[in-house]
């Protein structure tokens, strides 16, 4: 029984890791937290399913294709309305991004309605293995975000572009000084979160089904997450991923399932009263 | 074709009171308020659930003080924080006001909602004359609580958050107590949250979650944003401003005879969202910008200097 909770937890918590490496990432270059993580991930989920089911691609195809079309959402969107507020301060860019997620959330349920839809996938029949229940969406979930997370982290430790997305994290004034253009590490960093929500919608999709306030209901665990590793940190991120997935399931032990959400609202109340900088707040720009 | 008027007037008064309160919090003070809706629904709650025990008045006053109360408490748990967090706290406050609002059944009748509550002055009035009636209320409403807002506003306490919302570090240093302004505009603009809830139950008579969405949040911050950020005045008109053109929405259906109740609702709710983006990209100061005192309104003698 608690084996299956852990198991079942760090699955959930590793399904919240991209959202909240997307918005900490983002937060990271630009200072500010993007309310639209939500329903990006919505709207990567509709474009996967449209590819799966209406056009008949093959699932990772079909992730693929959500993912460009998420990432040129992104950058069209820092185009049009984020570059043009960056001066304005962060109140104005997360009241826009709240309106831009109205936007994205309600152009999906004007196409698509308030119905539930389902990926074509055959159903796999669940691995057993000393009284644990594996699914096969479990393992797809687990594979597809340690691989996004090995990348991610290479990408932003080992390559110019990371080295770039750091030294503009730390000190853009000094990163333009050295030739790093703002902008155009920002767009990257848009366009590399718009892949990641675009994937986990596929994979919230799949743990689901794919309906208008798909993205909605992870926004609370997805921000609880990244504010537990301390918004900025991409490790910390998916640390924090972790806790609140572990704990949303272990908190079934003793609440009612209707209270998970109330769980990650808890953890951001204490934590920002303990430790406003999170668990690797400290270490949020890492050098 | 009284009754469809009638509806709208109340429906803006509670929008018009919702966005007063958010200004308060906003507009004056610079306080980000993402979880209006749990406030307002809390009020609704408390209103809904007293009535019938207090009186009218009193579970008016007691939806204020609930709000009030809601707001003390969870701004002098966050509101130190940087605005990202405050938004962020407080758009979970208002998750966790509906999960409890659907799961509590036995105070809050879960999904179903609260129904048959009774309405101000029902035994007075004829039902006949209601209808045209509670309009009144509700506009006095807005007007007594637009007046007593109006006074904070111009009181050295609306100075003063004036002052913590543009730069904190000058008003501490100055020696006011920046925590404490902050929690007397959070808990200020709750209390009238609070009591725009209580105009909702009383004129629905019934209420359930499915009434408290997001959507309540939006149209706020779209209508503060629209009347210019920290102007009372402004606020009304943006109120009026939206929700008048919320209601056309409703005639596109029948016209439109393609667009069904769920895509009129996300029509809605996206062209609030794109009205807020547009807004803060084409007019971010609103349509009336927030008063400016001058040095001649305080020294009508004095040589205009800036």
């Amino acid at each position: 029984m608690l084996g299956q909770l852990i198991i079942n937890g760090l699955v959930s918590g590793l399904l919240l890791a991209l959202p909240a490496l997307a918005l900490t990432l983002v937060f990271g270059i630009l200072k500010f937290p993007n309310f639209a993580v939500g329903a990006t991930l919505t709207f990567g989920g509709y474009a996967a399913w449209v590819m799966n089911h209406q056009v008949g691609a093959p699932l990772f195809v079909a992730a693929a294709v959500a993912a460009t079309i998420a990432a040129g959402l992104a950058i069209v969107c820092d185009r049009l309305i984020f570059e043009r507020l960056r001066d304005a301060g962060s109140i104005a860019l997360l009241v826009a991004s709240l309106g831009l997620s109205l936007v994205l959330e309600n152009i999906c349920r004007f196409v698509f309605g308030n119905s539930t839809r389902n990926f074509d996938v055959e159903i796999a029949r669940p691995i057993r293995w000393n009284g644990l229940r594996i699914n096969h969406e479990q393992i797809v979930t687990a594979v597809t975000v340690i691989l996004c997370v090995i990348i991610l982290q290479l990408l932003l430790s080992a390559s110019p572009l990371g080295r770039a997305m750091r030294a503009t994290a730390d000190n853009p004034a000094l990163a333009a000084v050295r030739g790093i253009e703002r902008n155009t590490v920002a767009r990257i960093t848009w366009a590399l979160s718009g892949v990641l929500l675009a994937l986990s919608g596929v994979l919230a999709g799949l743990d689901r089904a794919v309906d208008p306030l798909l993205g909605w209901s992870y926004q609370l665990p997805v921000f609880a997450a990244a504010i537990l590793g301390g918004l900025g940190s991409p490790i910390g991120a998916v640390f924090g991923a972790l806790v609140i997935g572990l704990a949303e399931e272990l908190s079934t032990l003793v609440l009612p399932t209707n209270y998970r959400q109330i769980v990650s609202f808890a953890i951001i109340l204490l934590l920002l009263l303990m430790r406003t900088r999170g668990l690797f707040g400290a270490k949020a720009v890492r050098k | 074709m009284m009754i469809y008027l009638s509806t709208v007037i109340v429906l803006v008064s509670v929008a018009a009171l919702v966005g007063l309160g958010l200004n308060f919090q906003w507009g004056v003070a610079g306080l980000v308020n993402f979880g209006v809706v749990g406030f307002v629904a809390l009020g609704a709650y408390t209103a809904a659930l007293s009535v019938s025990h207090v009186g009218w008045l009193s579970a008016m006053v007691l939806a204020a003080a609930v709000s009030a109360a809601a707001s003390t408490i969870l701004a002098f748990l966050s509101i130190r924080l940087a605005d990202d967090y405050l938004a962020i706290v407080t758009i979970g406050f208002g998750e966790v006001i509906n999960i409890l609002l659907l799961n509590e059944d036995w105070l809050t009748g879960g999904a179903l909602g609260i129904a048959n509550i009774p309405r101000p002055l029902s035994s007075i009035i004829p039902a006949a004359q209601y209808d045209t009636i509670l309009p009144l209320l509700a506009m006095l409403l807005v007007a007594l609580t637009f007046a007593a807002l109006e006074t904070l506003v111009q009181s050295p306490l609306g100075r003063a958050l004036r002052a913590v919302r543009d730069d904190p570090t000058v008003v501490s240093a100055l020696g006011k107590p920046v925590l404490v302004l902050r929690i007397k505009a959070f808990a200020v603009g709750g209390a009238v949250m609070g009591i725009a809830g209580s105009l909702h139950a009383f004129y629905l008579t019934y209420i359930d979650p499915g009434q408290f969405t997001s959507i309540i949040t939006a149209y706020a911050f779209m209508a503060v944003i629209l009347g210019g950020r920290g102007s009372n005045l402004g606020l009304l008109i943006g109120a009026c401003t939206i929700m008048s053109l919320i209601e056309a929405t409703r005639f596109l259906k029948d016209t439109l005879s393609i667009v069904d109740g769920v895509q009129l609702a996300a029509l809605r709710l996206g062209l609030v969202g794109l009205g807020i983006i547009l807004l803060l990209l084409l007019r971010p100061q609103g349509l009336l910008a927030e008063p400016h005192k001058r040095i001649r309104d305080f020294f009508p003698d004095s040589e205009e200097t800036h």
